[in-house]
């Protein structure tokens, strides 16, 4: 039992955070159009030329490293494709394009970065499968923060040699990744806000009434991270299943929160709370929400009914 | 990062485990029903613990020099896990070993270790804690039971309340005013039996003769009994807690019960509803939270770091996890909780209840959260 990253992991993990540093002053920045998401083109780039989207085929690295990296990018106010680059393209061939967009069980609806992706990877419980996009996605207006479209039915379907079990755990771990950084990254953006704000005299976030269910958000994102950790590092599917389960489940509460505590700034779209909070909409509602990834693990840990 | 557990660790567990299922009687559970401070436990683990001692299992981590096995930090969670999981076969006895024992390692004279530390590494002490008072609980610097000095002694006057272990215990480790403020606190390891003490049991929902008020009328102590200087009592507790906010592995006994109260609901095919599926395993999701958290804590220890404010964290999602495994049995058990045939799930109910309250109200570890962790400003 070793909870700290390894020397690699640790290196690694001060690297990103240093490119990462430039992403949380820029995004304080409005969208062009008023925009609902800014996706970080140039961090993006950094990124993919600097190799961090292949931690997890690296042996010192590995699905640990990846999983942090994807919880902290998703701290910084820009949105990039990350989790499925990081936790699922290592596992599902080489030369395989990116961004990637995912579709679990055939999820009707708009799917999270499809504009942009260069590749749809579906889910199912059967099989693993790819479809190259050349045009054929389109982009669809949505609430979420997340760049949205959706795809026509000419795709051409590839089965990939990847067992859909393991897949679908990687891909539990990502979004358990993703939401707890995405909420992580509100409650940063929160407390600074708390920190200065003043109200009767004095700054807000020095209010019990404040700081006992920030304190308690800390926790359960805490937690989160931890377990997320753990879930990448056994790759065990009922931890998979526990992690996203655990942060989907507190989701609401920890977004309810963040948006009280930022008052009506949060409501702007020039503040970018709502980046982080409208993709944790998204998120919490993935793979079934956290009441499936709790039958799930109910199934995994005391047998199926 | 690394998950799992080594052999050397699993080979512990084991060997402790194998040590349970041969020491405790087949009527444990009944025994444990009455709660860590009640007589029958108490009575319990003055026979429980001196064989732990011989089994090297009872201060494993401990120096050498003091009866120990200079074991790594880890042993002893793991030692404290499989204990509460197992209802707390050593009674009050855990303190101790968690903290009271390393506290007089730190603080203690020479003469202090010597009169108090063989007899805990050999589990025949049974001490408690005078910390509350009628008006100090979770602000506990403003104590007001005062030891003024008196020549060569102290004189004690005043009162405790909520005091566990303290109808059956031999020596309390109490704090005291000599001064004013934080800084006039001390410490004093005060003999039970010294004249002018008196215990009262408080009925509780907590388990038999679990707390108790104690009065302190005239008590007279030699200045030996100070442990520390008269200034450095807060020090002296800061340090305790550090050792003891993550002291009882409770996430554990959870995990287990949760465990049984699944068992039992399958036995009456009633565990096919999704609804109480998704009960069962938020439940599950909140103690494997609370589980990690303390790790960080244990992990942190375990390299030598500093405490920091991962102890408090860890208080708060304990407390969750507590708190939803005694819901979750009440909810969907509830007649488990009448009459004797469910001893262990009532046992657990009444150590639930208190997680919240005993070693510091989990309010007071939000507010450490929120001003150490998150950086908050104090309030007014």
């Amino acid at each position: 039992m070793r909870l700290a990253f390894n020397e690699d992991q640790a290196t690694f993990s001060t690297v990103l955070g240093q490119m990462l540093g430039d992403e949380v002053e820029a995004g304080f920045h409005t969208v062009e159009g008023w925009g609902r998401y800014d996706y970080g083109h140039a961090l993006d780039a950094r990124l993919e030329e600097a190799g961090f989207f292949d931690a997890a085929r690296e042996e010192d690295l590995g699905t640990v490293a990846a999983a942090a990296m994807v919880h902290d990018v998703a701290r910084v106010p820009v949105v990039i494709e990350c989790a499925a680059s990081a936790l699922l393209r290592p596992f599902l061939g080489d030369d395989l394009p990116r961004p990637l967009a995912v579709v679990v069980d055939d999820a009707p609806g708009a799917i999270r970065f499809l504009p942009q992706a260069r590749a749809l990877v579906s889910i199912t419980p059967d099989a693993v499968r790819l479809a190259r996009l050349d045009g054929q996605a389109e982009p669809v207006e949505s609430l979420y923060a997340y760049p949205m479209g959706v795809a026509g039915q000419d795709l051409d379907w590839q089965p990939l040699d990847a067992d859909p079990q393991t897949i679908r755990t990687l891909w539990q771990i990502a979004l358990a990744a993703e939401l707890g950084g995405v909420l992580d990254g509100g409650l940063a953006s929160v407390l600074r806000y708390v920190r200065e704000r003043e109200q009767f005299g004095r700054p807000i976030g020095s209010f019990q009434g404040v700081q006992h269910r920030l304190a308690t958000d800390a926790v359960w994102i805490d937690g989160a991270r931890l377990l997320t950790l753990r879930a990448a590092s056994t790759r065990d599917p009922a931890h998979a299943a526990l992690a996203l389960a655990h942060i989907q489940s507190h989701a609401t509460r920890i977004g309810y929160d963040l948006h009280q505590f930022m008052g009506a700034m949060g409501l702007t779209l020039e503040h970018p709370l709502h980046r982080w909070t409208y993709r944790a909409r998204a998120l919490r509602a993935e793979m079934g929400g956290a009441p499936q990834a709790f039958l799930d693990y109910a199934d995994t840990r005391w047998g199926k009914p | 990062m690394d998950f799992a557990w080594s052999d050397e660790n699993d080979a512990f567990r084991t060997r402790v485990r194998d040590f349970l299922d041969r020491v405790l009687p087949s009527d444990w559970d009944a025994t444990a029903r009455h709660g860590p401070g009640s007589r029958e436990q108490t009575e319990f683990s003055l026979s429980f613990c001196p064989q732990l001692a011989e089994a090297g299992l009872l201060v494993p981590h401990w120096p050498a020099e003091w009866g120990g096995a200079d074991r790594p930090t880890w042993e002893h969670f793991i030692l404290g896990e499989e204990m509460w999981a197992a209802g707390e076969p050593r009674g009050g006895q855990y303190m101790n070993v968690n903290w009271i024992g390393p506290v007089l390692m730190r603080y203690g004279s020479d003469a202090q270790k010597q009169r108090y530390l063989p007899p805990m590494a050999a589990g025949r002490a049974i001490w408690c804690q005078g910390f509350s008072e009628p008006g100090a609980g979770s602000d506990l610097a403003s104590l007001r039971t005062r030891a003024l000095r008196d020549g060569d002694d102290y004189v004690i006057n005043g009162q405790k309340i909520w005091t566990s272990y303290a109808g059956l215990a031999e020596t309390c480790f109490l704090l005291a005013r000599t001064g004013e403020g934080r800084n006039g606190i001390a410490v004093f390891l005060v003999p039970m039996d010294t004249p002018g003490i008196e215990v009262r049991a408080i009925p509780s929902l907590i388990g038999h003769g679990d707390i108790h008020e104690v009065f302190f009328t005239d008590v007279r102590v030699p200045a030996s009994c100070r442990l520390g200087d008269e200034g450095e009592g807060w020090t002296i507790i800061s340090y305790a807690l550090a050792n003891e906010r993550v002291g009882i592995p409770r996430y554990e006994m959870s995990s287990r019960e949760l465990d049984a109260m699944v068992a039992q609901l399958k036995a009456r095919d009633g565990f096919d509803n999704a609804v109480i599926r998704t009960r069962a395993a938020e439940a599950a999701a909140a103690c494997d939270a609370a589980r990690m958290l303390v790790y960080r804590v244990v992990d942190e220890r375990a390299r030598g770091e500093p405490p920091g404010t991962a102890a408090n964290l860890a208080r708060v999602a304990v407390v969750e996890a507590d708190h939803k495994v005694t819901d979750f049995g009440m909810d969907f058990l509830p007649d488990c909780y009448s009459g004797t045939d469910h001893a262990a799930f009532q046992a657990h109910h009444e150590r639930a209840i208190v997680t919240g309250i005993a070693a510091g109200a989990a309010e007071i570890q939000l507010n450490l959260v929120a001003r150490r962790h998150l950086d908050l400003p104090k309030g007014a």
